[in-house]
């Protein structure tokens, strides 16, 4: 027998789960990714470098801008071209920009339903009208900085190897500084709502994060390894999803929020390392719920991060100018860390500037493997001792907790 | 009375189920006419019911898609397609090969167990009351149009290229005076030329102009700039791939 979690809600993308139940045990958990495969790197395979980022961008509307950059970086990297770190520092203002759109989108309107009991934020307005208006307002604010850097909210073009279209103006930046000030109070409090919820989930054997705090040129993971992701990750294809299932050195790992925070708290702002030592020990469990207070610790450290950025590129002024590309030969991998984790595009490039190869992991496919084990794991917690309803919402809580990105997951290929 | 609105997302990016999100405050004006009755992505509430207004997004990629949107049509009194993917089939639409083949090299076997499919838009399956295309459409179109359906009102449609918008901005022509290769031009305008703002040339994101497009001699505008003929063909179909009227 087997019980169906037909379509998960309150999460990005088409994705289900089948419990399959023997001999009133859980036996066995399958995660389906039935979102359509959309075919990116077969898409930009022979596509000229420069069209590149923006079609990437379309994988996934929540972190497109983590796609772009990763984009950008990968080809950058392939030519061997360096920019200058005022490019740097805008295209960092352009990822904490997405970082704190969507873990406001993830917080406020997916998961707080479940803390307060409704369906949806929507319904949830009418009581905690508050905490919902909280949360918009500081999804507006990194929807704003998404839209200064890259060029618009969603899909923005602005983004590109060497630079940027247009570069954003001294009031614009000052609005940044000014606008993250004032939200850091709101985002403080977040941190006290989701510190309160119950463990949910696997613990993950092997956390994994890129080497910088939102992007880097190698990945790391808790047992000090330091490498190239196709050097100690494995992908295989499964007959139930789209999407494919990786293992760190045979093992099932983890990435996002709560991997970041604690591979990298040394790395984080005053405030929000902070905050994470008060709730060290609580995020030491390492239950994959816990990633949800990993996010508002975050959103604490982006717009601190934002703050700084904007003061620092106010303070030194910058020459908005765009370091010129001479296409040839390359390989090249950008890493990035999108909100929900380790985000991967891998170019070779040939002398005209066309794409030869590209190879794109997205966060949610890393995660496909102890998504399916957390399921597994509060299933047969569960199972026979709650109501099915409460069952199946529990399910729903823990999928929700890593913020799966569907859509996203769906594009892994080796070519 | 309320209307009751259905979001139905097939196979895409989700940005045009989060851009009706993106509506922030005007978003709860819109509940004021309108009930939320499936909405996956906002929502836990399923409730299998007649729809006044269904919103499909995404473009049909799958089986279940494909079934998802007969259902949406037949339960619903005005189907809106929404978004490039939904009108036009967006980039999914525009890899070139058979389903089999494209599953072999991303896969590895040309099994096809969850029922893939060859990309094609919604338009093409079933008839739709509204089209508004985008990738992402301008927000406050579908506002508009909620809106104005809420109201017993005939939404109102565009029909002029992204250049008119350019001009309403008085941006500096990208194509004309940098050489930067922009289907502006033969591209259906709505998103107040965002990306020349950037002082980058329009992808075509908004899908081919309806009627008085000429690619011709946008196509030969392009060759005499430098482009190769395979390069400005793969720009034309990025987002409405081939056979539509570029
Ligand atoms: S049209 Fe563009 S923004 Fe909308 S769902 Fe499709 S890819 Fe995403
Ligand atoms: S300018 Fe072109 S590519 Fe940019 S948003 Fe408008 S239609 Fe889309």
């Amino acid at each position: 027998m087997s019980i169906e979690i037909e379509a998960f809600t309150r999460v990005e993308g088409n994705g289900g789960a089948e419990i399959i139940i023997e001999n009133g045990e859980v036996k066995d958990v399958k995660v389906k990714i039935f979102e359509g495969p959309r075919f990116f790197e077969l898409l930009t395979l022979g596509r000229h470098y420069w069209d590149v980022p923006d079609l990437e961008a379309r994988i996934c509307a929540i972190c497109y801008l983590s796609h772009s950059v990763a984009s950008v970086l990968g080809i950058e990297r392939a030519f061997g071209v360096e920019v200058p770190e005022e490019i740097m520092l805008l295209r960092e203002l352009g990822l904490l920009g997405e970082l704190i759109e969507s873990h406001a989108l993830h917080l406020y309107l997916l998961v707080a339903p479940d803390l307060f009991g409704y369906a949806d934020a929507i319904r949830m307005a009418s009581k905690h009208g508050e905490i919902v208006k909280e949360g918009l307002t500081i999804k507006a604010f990194g929807n704003y900085i998404r839209e200064v850097i890259g060029g618009r909210e969603i899909h923005g073009i602005n983004v590109k190897p060497g630079g940027f279209g247009r570069y954003p103006t001294i009031e614009e930046l000052e609005r940044m500084e000014m606008q993250s000030e004032a939200l850091l109070k709101l985002a403080r409090r977040a941190v006290g709502i989701f510190a309160n919820q119950e463990y949910l989930g696997a613990k993950a054997e092997h956390y994994v994060a890129v080497n910088g705090y939102l992007y880097g040129d190698e990945l790391i993971a808790d047992d000090g390894e330091h490498f190239d992701y196709f050097k100690c990750i494995e992908e295989k294809t499964l007959p139930y999803s789209f999407a494919k299932q990786s293992r760190y050195k045979g093992e099932v790992f983890m990435v996002g929020a709560l991997p970041r925070v604690i591979l990298k708290y040394e790395m984080l702002t005053p405030m929000a390392r902070h905050l994470y030592e008060e709730y060290k020990e609580k995020l030491a469990q390492g239950y994959v719920s816990l990633n949800n207070l990993a996010q508002a610790i975050e959103l604490v450290y982006a717009l601190e991060r934002t703050k700084e950025i904007a003061r620092a590129l106010l303070d030194k002024g910058f020459e908005g100018e765009n370091v010129p590309i001479e296409p040839k030969e390359g390989e090249g991998i950008g890493y990035v860390e999108a909100p929900r984790g380790v985000l991967v595009h891998h170019y070779r490039i040939d002398e005209k500037g066309n794409i030869a190869y590209s190879n794109i992991i997205t966060p949610t496919a890393f995660n496909h493997a102890i998504m399916e084990l957390s399921l597994y794991e509060e299933a047969k917690k569960r199972y026979g001792s709650s109501d099915e309803m409460t069952f199946l919402q529990k399910l729903e809580e823990t999928v929700r907790a890593f913020d799966p990105c569907i859509s996203c997951s769906v594009h892994v290929v080796r070519l | 009375m309320m209307l009751k609105l259905g979001v139905f997302e097939l196979t895409d990016c989700g940005g045009c189920a989060l851009n009706i999100l993106f509506l922030y405050e005007k978003l709860f004006d819109l509940l004021e006419f309108y009930e939320i009755k499936e909405f996956h992505m906002a929502s836990s509430i399923k409730e299998h019911d007649t729809l006044d207004v269904a919103i499909v997004t995404g473009s049909v990629s799958t089986q279940r898609d494909l079934n998802l949107l007969h259902y949406a049509r037949n339960h619903s009194k005005y189907l809106i397609a929404l978004g490039t993917c939904a009108t036009h089939g967006d980039v999914q639409a525009s890899v070139e090969g058979k389903i089999r083949e494209k599953l072999e090299k991303v896969y590895g076997t040309r099994a096809n167990p969850m029922k893939a499919l060859d990309s094609t838009p919604i338009v093409q399956h079933v008839a739709v009351d509204y089209a508004l295309p985008g990738c992402p459409y301008d927000k406050d179109e579908i506002y508009q149009v909620l809106m104005n359906l809420a109201k017993g009102v005939e939404p109102p449609t565009k029909d002029y290229p992204v250049c008119v918008e350019c001009k309403l901005n008085e941006y500096e022509c990208v194509l004309v005076k940098r050489g930067i290769p922009c289907l502006g031009p033969i591209t259906l305008g709505g998103c107040n030329a965002v990306c020349i703002k950037s002082q980058l040339g329009c992808i075509g994101c908004r899908g081919p102009l309806p009627k008085e497009a000429n690619p011709a001699s946008e196509f030969e505008i392009l060759k005499e700039l430098g482009y190769d003929e395979e390069y400005i063909r793969r720009k034309f179909k990025t987002f409405a791939r081939g056979e539509l009227r570029w």
